[in-house]
């Protein structure tokens, strides 16, 4: 692990996110230039409209972008950890689609009631959700130590969420059905400043866990017996790791909707990157590769084919399954070479 | 007491959902390889994976350092024991060197921070684990070679007290096998740390293993010494191989009934007869004389052609020395080692408690400055240094045939007796017989004598296998009397009335009777008496001169118009220095020099001559103290003690001194400040230890005097330029001096101790 490497990385990547904050500030159905772009965000008033819009619409779409990206990748990392396999995210344990169904669920069932679901009750169910999740592949982790099998758990874990979410989309009888699977498909779009402040306080609190875990976790990278042999609570260490990404993934769910492969493959990019794995690295690293990919990947998502919005979740998994391909490849030939 | 430590289990049940093996009851003690054999499947890895907590017991006890290991936290259990399992962990991107550094766990903070120290450890263990060119490499791409020798660099970071490995040398070629099992051989033998290991290699188990467990049929099928479990008929019991031809394999897996029983371990541990011989010297005060004697015993016995060590667990002393390893261990002992003719080692004075004031003192911990520490907290720790002491002890028998233990003070100071350990606790410990000393010079003999037993324990009384009185002047036959009566009331032999010998030695306590001597010769030497004076041995070769009187003084009025004044070294220079201008002795000296008196400073007294003395890291008590200005330096003090042996030569000198420029300089340092001139000023010992200017000299090397050259030009000149006439020819060399006053000892002692019964106490056979 190189310092200059690690420091050149935090430099590109810090630069490259404002820049596309920029970017993403100025692009849209009403194209502002960039140099206005740049006096609305430092302060210099020019016109009502352009910076009401830049302000109320773009400029929330943006930080949550890099907040809920940055969780997302954050998430994957843990949960690469957890299980010590790269291959594992969110997304792919089915986490996020669990997260899914108890948030359509709690939709429908406020709505029959007739009014609109509060924040709160929203990131609980999400948060629900995903710990029902990880829950049952828990269980099976416990019964199979074989990696694939427990992926492919998570994969029908999350077929099965996703099914009982549409049937019950199916059967709610609700104009409002619209936005529902608008959600499900997973948007920033409408992102406003009082979730953002949620989504803030949430994300910051996982880092700071987080931050606390890097020495327990790094230990852990030999496994557990060497991990407990060093002196780590492995018991508390895993239900704190576990807690920390259903935390994140739910939160990011709750908000955006499933956004699949942030998790899985902006870890793996990153390590590769950075040619280290350490958490104290990772951690950050990880976190800030999360946040421009998805910002970047929600600014085609809103303008490829403007004025129509494309679900962030598409972008993403055109852009990252074939890096996850790439992966498996890579390291299939490896396991063959070794 | 010793029987505490390392692993072991009480009737342990161990397996997964069912009782795989049962009745376990085993231990592993520090300094002992014990290995683990069975077939597959027995429940070897399942034993060490309970052991070491990753897998949970099904019933019976597990204690570590005879705590249960189920009270334990991850982190208690992490400070004692590593592991060295056989799972292949592929971390990915992981270099080497962060494999190692998590053996710094259970030592780092909460966000686990390699301190300096820490990659001190880390690069040592790397080292000796010869990875240290592995160490950006991944690990992941590693040889199985390579990975095992990374992950005993791991464990061996973890500083533990007990090895567990698991089938260390599976996978491995013979070459890699043997620099395994090589290292941790060395683990054992030299660190003395208890590794437990499964192994399949039988040939490998019965060369190395002090002690074998062989599991089978779901239980301890056999333990005991190799010699006792590789036998033909219970190996091929124990693996299932009744009448199959292992022939085949091409190993041997059991002894030759006749022909190997000799030869076949590689590392043969120490027997019960080769133990050393101990005997252990206690008095019934400080100062009764103990050291002398325990001196004197190792010269008889080292003249009898016997490995001599001296021992003693905790030395509270003012005056120390350097080892060739530049560790700190107290005057007597190294004055003990140069009577048995060893090279001193710290591990014979494994405690070294230097007083800084009246309170506190300077902690020294084989060797190295552990910090400060009060009295009372002292107290109250101490049982703690037991295994110090015992790991200490332990490396002196692999040196020794004989060790003489010396006591402290009196072993009934009844207020500190709980968890004794340098009197009768350690003579228990050591299993030591012990002889105590008497003082009769300083009267009340019987008191002493009878009153110390009376106090004893009725356990500890048996362990006094006789008495001595010491230090008698006179006729020996008119104590007689004395000793029937001492025989009658205490039930013990007197073994020996020891005359006052007018030996001149180094001896250790600042109670020495140098500092009474008030009797002003032909050449007067005034030496500076700091309160807190320390190694002021560097002045004893001058008493080799009848005409020479080094006197010590404390007020202006002692000085008396001396020849030569040294300002010798401190414990805390600041303290002292404030004090010699509180009491006028700073004028004193400064109107000396100006006189053109020969001004000797060495060590803190050097510190002194300078212009000020800085504390910026509290060292001593902080601040700025102005010194005396007689040499242009300046002193920092500083955090790190430097401790080294010192070979140079008087570089340069002038003025009275000018005679002793390129003379050859022996002898070591101890201080822990820095001194650099801020201007041009003549060197005085070479390598910048010392300056001088005009009649001022100063440097830090103690034992300066040692040298009989540099102490006879000294005198000499000085003596020239006052116009008067002393007669050096009995000086010699200060090392050739002490020999032959070692030799005298031994030789009083021997004709008034009754050796044949203190040998027969020590166990002795008489064809011995």
């Amino acid at each position: 692990m190189s310092k200059k490497r690690v420091a050149l990385y935090f430099i590109i990547m810090t630069g490259l996110t404002l820049l596309f904050v920029c970017v993403s500030t100025g692009l849209g159905s009403v194209r502002i230039p960039a140099v206005q772009v740049l006096k609305i965000l430092l302060g210099g008033r020019t016109g009502e409209v352009e910076s009401n819009i830049i302000f109320h619409i773009r400029m929330p779409r943006a930080l949550a972008a890099i907040l809920l990206g940055g969780a997302l990748a954050l998430s994957g990392y843990i949960l690469q950890t957890f299980f010590q396999n790269p291959v594992v995210g969110p997304f792919v344990l089915g986490i996020s689609s669990g997260a899914k169904l108890t948030v359509a669920l709690a939709m429908i069932a406020s709505l029959k009631m007739g009014r609109a679901m509060d924040l709160k009750t929203m990131v609980l169910a999400s948060f629900a959700g995903s710990v029902f999740a990880m829950t049952f592949v828990l269980l099976i982790s416990l019964r199979v130590r074989s990696m694939s099998v427990l992926v492919v758990c998570g994969i029908m874990i999350g077929y099965l969420c996703s099914a009982i979410t549409d049937f019950a989309v199916t059967f709610a009888d609700d104009s409002d059905i619209v936005n529902l699977h608008n959600w499900s498909m997973g948007s920033l779009s409408g992102v406003k400043w009082d979730e953002l402040r949620v989504i803030l306080v949430i994300v910051l609190f996982c880092l700071l866990i987080s931050g606390f875990l890097v020495k327990p976790m790094s230990a852990y990278r030999l496994g557990e017996v060497y991990a407990r042999s060093a002196g780590v609570n492995v018991i508390l260490l895993r239900v704190m790791l576990i807690l920390v990404s259903c935390l994140l993934a739910a939160c990011v769910t709750a908000f955006a909707g499933p956004i699949s492969f942030v998790g899985i493959a902006i870890p793996h990019l990153v390590r590769s990157l950075l040619k280290t794995d350490a958490p104290h690295i990772m951690i950050p690293a990880g976190f800030l590769g999360g946040a421009l990919v998805t910002l970047l990947c929600d600014v085609i998502a809103r303008t490829v084919f403007a004025p129509t919005e494309v679900s962030i979740s598409s972008v993403t998994a055109v852009l990252l399954v074939p890096v996850v391909i790439l992966m498996l490849i890579g390291r299939s030939r490896k396991r063959v070479k070794a | 007491m010793s029987g505490e430590n390392g692993l072991s289990t009480r009737q342990l049940k161990i397996g997964y959902d069912t009782d795989l093996v049962r009745d376990i009851t085993m231990e592993v003690r520090p300094g002992r390889l014990v290995t683990l054999i069975g077939p597959n499947g027995c429940g070897k890895t399942t034993l060490l994976m309970t052991l070491t907590g990753a897998l949970k017991k099904r019933g019976g006890l597990v204690f570590l350092d005879g705590v249960d290991l189920s009270s334990l936290k991850p982190d208690e259990t992490a400070e004692k024991m590593s592991v060295v399992m056989t799972d292949r962990v592929r971390p990915e991107l992981m270099t080497c060197r962060e494999v190692v550094e998590l053996g710094r766990y259970p030592y780092t903070g909460r966000f686990g921070v390699l301190s300096g120290h820490d990659r001190e450890v880390v690069r040592e263990a790397m080292a000796w684990a010869e990875v240290t060119d592995l160490a950006s490499r991944f690990f992941q791409n590693l040889s199985d070679g390579q990975r095992q020798r990374v992950m005993l660099a791991r464990a061996v970071c973890q500083e533990p007290e007990i090895l567990v490995l698991d089938e260390p040398t599976s996978f491995l070629d013979i070459r890699h096998k043997l620099n395994i099992l090589e290292k941790v051989v060395s683990l054992v033998r030299e660190k003395n740390i208890a590794v437990l290991m499964s192994i399949h290699e039988l040939e490998i188990a019965m060369r190395i293993s002090d002690h074998v467990v062989a599991l089978g049929e779901g239980r301890i099928l056999k333990a005991g010494p190799p010699e006792e479990i590789f036998r033909e008929d219970f190996i091929r019991k124990l693996y299932r191989i009744e009448g199959m031809d292992a022939g085949i394999l091409g190993g041997k897996f059991w002894f030759d009934p006749v022909k190997e029983e000799s030869s076949r371990r590689i590392i043969p541990e120490r027997s019960k007869e080769r133990r050393p011989k101990v005997l252990m010297i206690q008095g019934t005060m400080s100062g009764a004389g103990k050291s002398l004697i325990t001196a004197g015993l190792c010269r008889i016995f080292a003249g009898d052609g016997y490995r001599v060590a001296p021992f003693k667990s905790q030395n509270m002393a003012l005056n120390s020395c350097v080892t060739e390893e530049g560790l700190e261990m107290g005057r007597a002992q190294v004055m003990q080692a140069e009577c048995a003719g060893i090279k001193p080692l710290a591990e014979m004075n494994p405690i070294l408690l230097k007083p800084t004031d009246d309170r506190g003192s300077q902690l020294i911990i084989r060797g190295e400055v552990v910090g400060n520490m009060s009295a009372s907290e002292y107290f109250r720790r101490k049982a703690g240094y037991k295994e110090t002491i015992l790991a200490a002890y332990e490396r002196l028998c692999r040196i020794a045939d004989v060790i003489i233990v010396e006591g402290a003070g009196s072993p009934v100071e009844l207020n500190l007796k709980k968890d004794d350990i340098v009197n009768m606790g350690l003579a228990e410990m050591l299993d030591a017989p012990v002889l105590l000393v008497g003082d009769i010079d300083r009267g009340g003999i019987f008191a002493q004598l009878l009153g110390t037993l009376d106090l004893l324990e009725a356990d500890e009384r048996k362990r006094v296998k006789g008495l001595l009185v010491n230090k008698f002047r006179g006729d020996e036959t008119l104590f007689e009397n004395g000793v029937r009566i001492l025989e009658e009331r205490g039930h013990t032999k007197v073994v020996g009335v020891i005359p006052h010998l007018p030996l001149r030695f180094d001896d250790e306590d600042s109670l020495s009777d140098r500092f009474k001597n008030t009797r002003i010769k032909s050449f007067n030497i005034a030496v500076i008496r700091f309160p807190h004076i320390s190694n002021f041995t560097d002045l004893n070769p001058f008493e080799q001169i009848g005409e020479v009187s080094v006197r010590f003084v404390t007020s202006p009025e002692e000085v008396k118009d001396p020849d030569l004044i040294v300002l010798p070294g401190s414990k805390n220079t600041i303290e002292d220095l404030r004090w010699m201008k509180e009491v006028c002795l700073a004028d004193t000296v400064r109107k000396e020099a100006k006189k053109g008196k020969v001004i000797f400073g060495i060590c803190g007294g050097y510190q002194m001559l300078g212009r000020r003395i800085l504390d910026p890291a509290h060292t001593e008590c902080g601040g700025e103290e102005a010194g005396l200005s007689l040499l242009p330096v300046d002193t920092v003090l500083g955090t790190e003690k430097i401790r080294r042996a010192y070979t140079g030569r008087i570089a340069n000198a002038g003025g009275i001194l000018h005679a002793l420029k390129g003379l050859p300089a022996e002898g070591y340092e101890i201080h822990m400040g820095r001194t650099t001139p801020y201007e041009d000023v003549m060197e005085f010992t070479s390598g910048k230890t010392g300056y001088c200017k005009e009649q001022i000299y100063g440097c830090y090397i103690h034992g300066i005097f040692d040298k009989r050259e540099i102490a006879e030009t000294t005198i000499l000149a000085i003596a020239k330029e006052r116009g008067k006439e002393i007669r050096t020819a009995e000086l010699e060399d200060y090392a050739a001096f002490k020999e032959s006053q070692y030799d005298l000892l031994a030789s009083k002692l021997r004709s008034c101790l009754d050796m044949k019964y203190i040998r027969a106490v020590m166990g002795f056979e008489d064809d011995d």
